[in-house]
């Protein structure tokens, strides 16, 4: 750019207008850093700056891709038969764990639904390499191959062969960025194996440690103690190993112990990655979805007649008031979407009011001419056992 | 005389060779002697050809390398800004040091935009940087004479080609 001031005696003005623009651009820099550190509008434009300089990585990439390559070529046949060996030992003993494992994997199913405990969640692995570029040391980020074209989504964790190593932060087309555990930024939820006892692991800032700060000084912490993940904050699935822990400091007077731990992950030289996709099975549980709902409004009533409210029975939607009035925790959740205004205020009638209110506010409904108030309205003239709704109205009278 | 768009190419060239070797990837040992490349390129275009760099040009470029490295947004920027003030305040005295005067010069920027750089990191709250931290600027210094004269060289190669 040519300065404007280009005439005799121009010289300080120059200086000045030099000075001038050096402190709006160091104004915006701060500015900007400042946004970015505090996350506002600026990672929106980061990721949109992403899409343009996606080309960038690709061809940093490329030329380290076709040494390795070449390198590959060369190397000897007895190299490769020897590695061939070894991998095929090592896929031997991997695969008698694992049939262990299944047999295990079994058991724990059967146990959990003797429990009527949560069916552990089933995942799937992607397999995603690490694009070679070095970015900014004080950023704990790294660059892997694999983009919302390979179906990445933001927030799935990711882990290598040792242990976790971070997760999915921001996606692109081709490639993402992963957090990794070492960021000053991020904080990860573990438990320890041997005992069970909760914490969290924060990065430091070094790829070598994470940092413990919320273990208490009287606990049963160990040098060596493997730490792994808790499956608390839902992020990273449970039992995923993350670090050992390398040094323990027990200061007087403190109420937490300093401990820190080593990541398991090779963070700063790893080169393959495992995304971990969660298997989403979508629509409420096989045994509600295969009914019909005639014959569950039959069990309902059966339910009713005997007095008994069952949270499962309140699914049909003629049924959505009786749930109401004698099982009101389970109508608020279970009434369908036409009913669910009126449901909801008897919902909120029944929780806030001795249940002999109930009938007045039935009485007021039917003037809003809404489909489950006048389904009630009738019970208080009718005989009780005209309906399944009658006699569950009925039934709650009573009850109260 | 040249148009305005063969002027710039020299430029762009050796900027986007600078920010491939700086995305260059390093065995991790090697990793804290790289040396600061797009600065070095930047000191050399705004001694030799002035009106080409601006602190304008240095901030976009700043903001590049911010995306491309993935730090924060504005921390290159700024280091690279107060850089080209520096180079442009000073730059009668600096263009006729001898090289080594020169190399010495280079090395006090740099170090400065390492003081800036550990200043921004212990703002965001960062552990502070290890002392290999503070090597990269003496490989860049070392570099420098020889990136100079690679550099010179192919300043006049191109505009040769360019038939001035």
């Amino acid at each position: 750019m040519v300065s404007p001031h280009s005439t005799v005696g121009g010289k300080f003005s120059e200086q000045t207008s030099l000075t001038a623009r050096l402190m709006l651009y160091g104004l915006l820099a701060v500015v900007l850093m400042a946004m970015d550190h505090r996350g506002q509008y600026v990672p929106r434009m980061r990721h949109l700056a992403g899409y343009l300089v996606e080309p960038v990585y690709h061809v940093v990439d490329w030329p380290v891709g076709a040494l390795r390559d070449v390198f590959g070529f060369f190397r000897s046949g007895t190299t490769l038969r020897r590695e061939n060996e070894r991998l095929r030992h090592q896929l031997l003993s991997q695969q008698g764990k694992l049939q262990r494992l299944q047999a295990l994997t079994g058991e724990n199913q059967r146990l959990r639904a003797l429990l009527d405990g949560v069916a552990g969640q089933p995942f799937e692995f992607h397999y995603a390499e690490l694009i070679e570029v070095d970015l900014d040391p004080f950023s704990h980020k790294v660059i892997i191959n694999q983009g919302s074209a390979d179906g990445v989504v933001a927030g799935q964790a990711a882990i290598d062969g040792a242990g976790v190593m971070g997760q999915v932060e921001d996606v692109h087309l081709h490639y993402s960025s992963v957090r990794l555990i070492s960021d000053p930024s991020h904080a990860l939820p573990v438990q320890l194996n041997r005992t069970g006892l909760r914490t969290v692991a924060f990065g430091m800032g070094d790829t070598h440690y994470l940092n413990l700060p919320t273990v208490p000084r009287e606990a049963d912490v160990r040098e060596g103690d493997l730490l792994v993940t808790s499956g608390l904050g839902d992020r990273f699935p449970s039992g995923y190993p993350v670090a050992v822990v390398a040094s323990i400091n027990r200061q007087e007077g403190q109420t937490f112990a300093e401990v820190r731990a080593r990541p398991l992950a090779a963070l700063d030289r790893g080169r393959e990655v495992l995304l971990i996709t969660p298997v989403v099975v979508m629509g409420p549980p096989a045994e509600l979805a295969v009914e019909p709902p005639a014959e569950i409004s039959d069990d309902a009533a059966e339910a009713t007649e005997s007095g008994v409210a069952e949270p499962a029975a309140a699914q049909p939607a003629i049924l959505a008031p009786a749930s109401t009035a004698t099982d009101d925790s389970a109508a608020g959740d279970a009434a369908p979407a036409e009913l669910n205004a009126p449901a909801e205020g008897n919902t909120a009638a029944a929780e806030n009011t001795p249940a002999e209110e109930i009938a007045p506010s039935d009485e007021i409904a039917p003037a809003e001419g809404s489909a489950a108030a006048a389904d009630t309205a009738p019970a208080e003239d009718n005989a009780p056992a005209a309906s399944t709704e009658p006699a569950a109205s009925d039934d709650s009278g009573d009850g109260a | 005389m040249k148009t305005q768009g063969e002027r710039w190419t020299p430029l762009l060239v050796t900027l986007v060779v600078a920010i491939g070797l700086t995305l260059m990837p390093l065995p991790q040992l090697l990793e804290p002697f790289r040396p600061y490349w797009v600065a070095l390129v930047m000191i050399f275009w705004c001694l030799e050809a002035q009106d080409l760099v601006n602190l304008g040009n240095a901030f976009a470029i700043g903001l590049l390398l911010d995306v491309l490295t993935g730090s924060l947004l504005g921390m290159h920027a700024l280091g690279l800004v107060i850089l080209i003030y520096l180079v442009k305040r000073f730059r009668a005295r600096l263009r006729f040091f001898p090289p080594w005067q020169q190399a010495l010069s280079v090395l006090a920027l740099l170090l400065n935009d390492r003081i800036i750089v550990l200043w921004i990191v212990s703002l965001k709250g960062d552990t502070l940087p290890s002392p290999t931290f503070w090597l990269a600027p003496f490989i860049s210094t070392l570099l420098w004479p020889w990136i100079f004269l690679l550099l010179d060289r192919y300043r006049g190669r191109a505009r040769h080609r360019g038939g001035s």
